[in-house]
């Protein structure tokens, strides 16, 4: 019996450990990421639950463009608003916003970076010249014309956000897809038969996964600025919504008597958007072997 | 030595691009006369604008927005005009006579005055530009103004008269929008070129016009009545708010138009900015489309008017710079019978929309143009009617898509407007009625938006716009407001207060209740 257990502890020392692990611990060694990570797990968190003291939508006519107090702690707008509550509700628009979008824009993006990666020739050619035109575009302005193009409103941001976001991934992409391709292992699987779905999307596309996710990350961040810009610019969210670049917009007004309306908003829009960078940037050291 | 070229390379790139916008401006003001140029150098006293939006076009006939009718202004002038009590004057005519039956207007032109080049000013002159303005294949904006008018004849040197194809009240008033162009400048620029080369009597004389940019205009040395202490005039759009405050504060600008209502405070304690108050014929309103199924029934319509706080509309949408409409007609307009206000009032106006067979409410939407201002009524107008369980989107919509979804419908049934947040601005009571409430005037053709037809206003707005005699217009129009009153095919709101903001070295600048900036008498003491 002694002797068994013994065994079995020796066994267990010697357990095979994930590279998930290995990875997080890498990781949770940037303390920067880390503190990132969970501001934007905090985010998620508000984004769901939404603890709102008041309702974005009450008006207090009597009570307009106060400072912040124990009672509305960020203040209230111009229509006597809670701006607390509008922005904790704006958390949501903006994390939604930019998720579909840079979601949509990435598994898209992705199944172009591969097509065009792995077959090469024509399918490439229009691919990547398609991207190039995109790319040429200053993506703000991009977002600008497809919205202009497409009419206003959160959706339609959305879709922006997505179309603009397609060439960066394809790019991406196909760049590791050059380079997974020529592996041996891609290579004994062609040998053996194994189908072009099966190797695309089974063994080429997981290899592309490290980028993959480092760009996800960065390009959140510029989602919600390109969200935040629209709305600012009335192409975006209606004024009604309580957008954080809409907020910005409507506060720019009263910048010198009620300032706390466009602080709040731009606070939340810069916290936001650095984290999603700097949780980009620690992934990208965590997930690329070179920069060890 | 590497590095030397390079430093070379870019001190001449800088030079030339600094070159070339030199040359730019010297081209602009090469058509201009070499002693005023000099006389401008010599001198400092200039001022500057800092308005809200741009010049359009400074051709005077052929223009609708209040922008550029202040533009122009400076250059030129009309038989009458409006002074900032909203009284007719005199002004290029000396007196004039109407007959009795209302169809002959004789005008008595002042003698002695030129164009600015050198033209002289006659009723040959005069006659011009009103053939030109009512020409019907040039079709010119202003034309729609003077619809009436049959012919015009030159009966002496400085006689003209104009005669009319119906009697018209307002005509006096149509006859002080229309400014007076030299007819020689008109034979030689043609049409388009006009609009560059603007040649008239008025107290400037044109310099240069950088589209989005500047319009510069220079004393008239030959100014026939008192004129500008200044020798430089530039009107300058800034669009931005914050920008047009902080141009007014650091004395970039002598003077600005609109001063933002929500930031009067700020510049409240600078000892350097005084802000100026004055009544306009600006209205505020939002149109009920009373084609829609929920909007014909009078009491849904009467109810939204009850569920408005109007001063709470003053307070946050104009921050305290309004007053509420008492009439469809702002109070500063002549004719205007103040109407018992709907007060604010959601018990009743819940029982309405009951009544009506909405008790719940319904759910609707509302547009406006998207700047903020606008934004910003709109959102309230929608806020108060979520109190009476009427569920109103609001959708911004760029200035051009707006009027292209309203215009496009060729019937009411077409219509796909619900609502629309706007503004309106008039001289007369008929300009302020006729293309808004008759039924004729509904889109495509004009902004009926709320497709109000009653055939009783109808009668009374054609009576009006007819009858001579002042007392019995005044006794049309009475009833006229309080039958439109009664109907409420609009959201009645407010009447800006017109706020513009000088240096305290400014003189003689001011905004007329249209909005006009005049400038005739400025002078500066800085």
């Amino acid at each position: 019996m002694k002797v068994n257990t013994e065994i079995k502890k020796k066994q267990e020392d010697y357990k095979f450990e994930s590279p998930m692990i290995e990875l997080s611990r890498k990781f949770l060694k940037k303390k920067v990421a880390t503190v990132s990570f969970f501001f934007i797990l905090f985010l998620i968190i508000l984004a769901i639950f939404q603890p709102t003291p008041y309702d974005i939508s009450q008006t207090d006519y009597s009570n307009t463009l106060s400072k912040p107090s124990a009672e509305h702690w960020f203040g209230t707008d111009e229509y006597g608003r809670d701006i607390f509550s509008r922005i904790v509700y704006g958390t949501k628009l903006s994390l939604t916003v930019a998720i579909v979008g840079v979601t949509v824009g990435a598994v898209i993006g992705s199944i172009l970076g591969l097509i065009a990666g792995y077959y090469r020739g024509i399918p490439e050619m229009i691919i990547m010249r398609t991207c190039d035109v995109l790319l040429a575009f200053p993506g703000l302005l991009l977002a600008i014309g497809i919205v202009a193009i497409i009419g206003p409103g959160l959706i339609n941001v959305v879709i922006a956000i997505a179309i603009y976001g397609i060439p960066n991934f394809t790019r991406i992409i196909r760049s590791s897809t050059l380079a997974i391709k020529e592996l041996l292992y891609v290579e004994a699987s062609q040998s053996i038969g194994v189908s072009d779905l099966r190797l695309l999307f089974k063994h080429i596309f997981p290899g592309t996964v490290p980028a993959l996710i480092v760009s996800y990350t960065m390009r959140l961040g510029t989602a919600i600025i390109t969200a935040a810009s629209l709305s600012f610019l009335g192409f975006g969210a209606s004024p009604s919504n309580p957008d954080w670049g809409a907020m910005l917009s409507s506060g720019r007004n009263y910048i010198g008597i009620a300032p706390h309306m466009l602080f709040y908003p731009g606070l939340a829009i810069f916290l936001t958007v650095l984290g999603f960078n700097l949780l980009g940037d620690g992934l990208r050291d965590t997930l690329d072997p070179k920069l060890d | 030595m590497r590095k030397w070229i390079a430093l070379i390379l870019v001190m001449t790139v800088l030079v030339l691009t600094g070159c070339s916008n030199e040359d730019q401006i010297a081209l602009d003001q090469s058509n201009e006369p070499v002693a005023n140029s000099q006389s401008s150098e010599g001198n400092d006293k200039s001022m500057v604008i800092a308005v809200n939006a741009e010049i359009i076009s400074l051709d005077p006939h052929n223009i609708s927005d209040t922008l550029s009718r202040s533009a122009t202004n400076t250059m030129y002038e009309s038989l009458l005009e409006h002074n900032n009590s909203m009284e007719l004057e005199e002004c290029l005519a000396e007196r004039y006579e109407i007959s009795e039956d209302g169809l002959e207007y004789t005008f008595y032109i002042r003698q002695g005055i030129e164009f600015h080049d050198g033209t002289a000013l006659n009723a040959e002159a005069v006659k011009y530009n009103f053939d030109r303005v009512t020409d019907e294949e040039k079709n010119l904006r202003r034309r729609r103004n003077f619809l009436q008018v049959e012919s015009t004849e030159v009966i002496d040197e400085y006689v003209l008269k104009i005669y009319l194809k119906a009697p018209f009240a307002p005509m006096l008033d149509r006859v002080a929008s229309l400014s007076i162009i030299s007819p020689k400048a008109l034979e030689e620029y043609g049409d388009r070129g006009i609009i560059t080369n603007p040649v008239g009597t008025g107290p400037y004389v044109y310099k240069e016009w950088v589209t989005g940019d500047r319009l510069v205009v220079i004393k008239n040395q030959n100014y026939w009545r008192s004129g500008p202490q200044i020798e430089t005039l530039t009107i300058k759009p800034i669009l931005e708010n914050g920008a047009r405050i902080a141009m007014l504060q650091t004395g970039e600008a002598d003077f600005i138009y609109p001063m933002p209502t929500e930031q009067v405070n700020i510049v409240a304690n600078d000892a350097n900015i005084e802000v100026i108050e004055g009544m306009s014929t600006i209205a505020r309103f939002t149109f009920i489309n009373t084609s829609k199924d929920f909007y014909s029934d009078v009491r849904v319509r009467q109810a939204m008017n009850y569920a408005i706080d109007k001063e709470a509309y003053t307070n946050v949408v104009r921050s305290g710079y309004s007053t509420p409409l008492s009439s469809h007609v702002p109070a500063s307009i002549k004719y205007h019978v103040p109407q018992p206000l709907y007060e604010y009032n959601l018990e009743k106006a819940k029982q309405l929309m009951a009544e009506a067979g909405y008790p719940d409410g319904f759910k609707t939407h509302i547009w406006a143009p998207n700047d903020t201002e606008n934004m910003r009524g709109m959102e309230f107008v929608s806020q108060q009617l979520a109190q009476i369980g009427i569920e109103a989107e609001v959708i911004p919509m760029e200035e051009g898509t707006l009027s292209n979804s309203i215009y496009s419908a060729q019937t009411p049934e077409e219509s796909t407007v619900h609502m629309w947040y706007v503004s309106w601005s008039a001289f007369d009571f008929d300009g302020a009625t006729n293309s808004l409430f008759h039924s004729r005037n509904i889109p495509p053709t004009a902004p009926n938006v709320s497709y109000y037809r009653n055939p009783v206003a109808d009668e009374l707005i054609d009576l009006g716009s007819t009858e001579v005699n002042s007392i019995k217009r005044a006794g049309i129009y009475s009833e006229l407001q309080e039958i439109i009153w009664e109907d409420a095919p609009w959201l009645f709101l407010g009447s800006d207060v017109l706020l513009s903001a000088k240096r305290t070295t400014t003189e003689g600048i001011s905004v007329g209740p249209g909005g006009a900036i005049n400038s005739r008498e400025a002078s500066t003491s800085k």
